[in-house]
């Protein structure tokens, strides 16, 4: 795109073309992350990206993730790395001035992302964390490891995981709620229950 | 006085920050607060399972709170993520949309969401803001210098904590005083490890977590002082991994804050939980010694 300026130096990169915001994009954000989603209230100062953690490490800054879904621009989004750099840190969040909560719509556009199929370690991660928690309702950390990293990381996690064991803060048996079996089955009744359309982006 | 709260330890601290569960309870029970445990409680889903979807994580965090509503009594936790997460799922539950699809789950799993909705407190906050500690000091830190690490979700957001600030945050650095101790100018006291990324993003968590111990160091800290496991299983079960990567020597002794009140107020180093640190706070207690003679 040719960079032209506009009125008082704005660049037409921090512009919001209303013809082309799509309310699709915003309006998913807005089912999944629940009130988080003040995203047309972003004036794109940009105080979300001054803050923010990874931001050099970030193919798309948090004040353009917002301007992307303004516009509805929903594959740029999918396809940067934002979404998965992102500590949930709530730098941008308790700093932005129009109450966007950045922290909370990145949280969004990564459960919309996982449900439509995108897969990298952070995916991976988050879908075998949430499975081990909804299995027993208490994390049980060596199984983490072990699903996600396999025998590797065992190997490398022993030497930690055996210090743990002497100073008695590893339980060989893991934790669980009351009943595991009820508590599952509600999670993974409520789970899916927003439909993610593809259609709208 | 005594005030009680229903007490939510969390995943990390029947584990891997379980002397963050010893000092919490014996240092609150030398100050009069009353903990019950909540039964059967569930993780709060950390700062994942709101990840992959909204309404796992809002309902994992719920459970507990409506445990606590049971119990009638506010719910206390000293894991900065469970509290974090406690308490926006407290605020979800009084929002008309929120909610009600949260009960849904909840009543699947066979819980009533009650009418009186309970507050969610950290333990920091209650040491800061409720409780009279200066008066328990016996054992003053004399010449301990401490780096106050508050990271992310002790303060942030403010609309979900509100009680202390978001970016420049005080009570550890007033608590760190009132233990007569010196707290150091700590930029990166409010700064995120990388925690929730540690383990799809090593590299980047680890550097996040250098440029803290680095700052700590730097400051001449003879400890890192915190309130979150999460944060403490980067700066001190991961530091020995962060020496091998970055050809660096720290040995950089993490505590919780409860640990550094309850030194303070005398309680022994054992019954405080100190010894079941990876990273050997010993330098700390010796330090404290010599301070006191010093006196």
């Amino acid at each position: 795109m040719k960079r032209k300026k506009c009125f008082f130096g704005l660049k037409v990169d921090r512009q919001v073309d209303g013809d082309r915001m799509n309310k699709g994009v915003m309006a998913k954000i807005l089912a999944e992350g629940g009130n988080a989603a003040a995203i047309s209230a972003c004036m794109q100062c940009g105080t979300c990206s001054g803050g923010c953690t990874n931001i050099d490490r970030m193919d798309l800054s948090p004040r353009k993730l917002i301007l992307m879904l303004q516009r509805g621009d929903w594959e740029t989004v999918l396809k940067s790395n934002t979404l998965w750099l992102c500590s949930s840190c709530y730098i941008c969040t308790s700093r932005c001035p129009r109450g966007v909560r950045p922290s909370d719509v990145i949280e969004a556009a990564k459960a919309i992302a996982i449900a439509e199929g995108i897969e990298n370690d952070a995916t991976r991660f988050h879908n075998i964390f949430v499975d081990l928690v909804q299995k027993r309702g208490i994390l049980f950390e060596p199984e983490l490891m072990q699903r996600y990293g396999g025998l590797k990381a065992m190997v490398e996690q022993a030497p930690l995981g055996i210090q743990l064991v002497l100073k008695g803060k590893l339980s060989p048996l893991p934790e669980s709620v009351k009943n595991p079996a009820q508590f599952h089955d509600a999670l993974e009744k409520h789970k899916r229950t927003r439909t993610h359309n593809p259609d709208l982006s | 006085m005594t005030t009680e709260y229903a007490y939510y330890p969390g995943c990390s601290l029947h584990t891997s920050a379980k002397e963050f569960d010893i000092s919490t309870r014996v240092v609150l029970d030398a100050l009069g607060v009353h903990l019950h445990e909540i039964e059967d409680w569930s993780c709060c889903g950390g700062s994942v399972a709101a990840g992959l979807s909204h309404d796992v994580g809002m309902a994992l965090a719920a459970r507990n709170v409506v445990l606590a509503q049971q119990q009638k009594r506010d719910l206390l936790a000293s894991c900065s993520g469970c509290y974090n997460k406690s308490a926006k799922a407290a605020q979800a539950l009084d929002d008309p949309q929120e909610g009600p699809k949260i009960a849904a789950t909840l009543s699947d799993m066979g819980l009533s969401v009650g009418e009186e909705s309970v507050r969610v407190r950290n333990v920091v906050d209650v040491l800061w803001n409720d409780i009279d500690i200066a008066s328990k000091i016996t054992n003053p830190l004399h010449g301990l210098r401490v780096a106050s690490y508050y990271g992310c979700l002790l303060t942030r957001p403010q609309d979900i904590t509100g009680w202390d600030s978001p970016v420049h945050p005080v009570s550890l650095d007033r608590l760190t005083e009132i233990c007569g101790a010196t707290p150091v100018d700590f930029r990166s006291k409010a700064k995120c490890c990388g925690g929730p990324i540690l383990v799809s993003q090593k590299k980047v968590a680890f550097e996040l977590t250098k440029n803290i111990l680095d700052e700590a160091r730097e400051r001449r800290a003879d400890c890192i002082v915190l309130a979150c496991p999460l944060c403490a299983n980067n700066l001190e079960l991961r530091q020995a991994d962060i020496e091998e990567a970055y050809q660096e020597t720290y040995n950089m002794p993490v505590l919780y804050i409860t640990e550094l009140v309850g030194l303070a107020m005398g309680l022994s180093p054992r019954k405080l939980g100190l010894y079941k640190h990876v990273v050997s706070p010993k330098p700390v207690v010796e330090k404290i010694k010599q301070g006191a003679k010093l006196v």
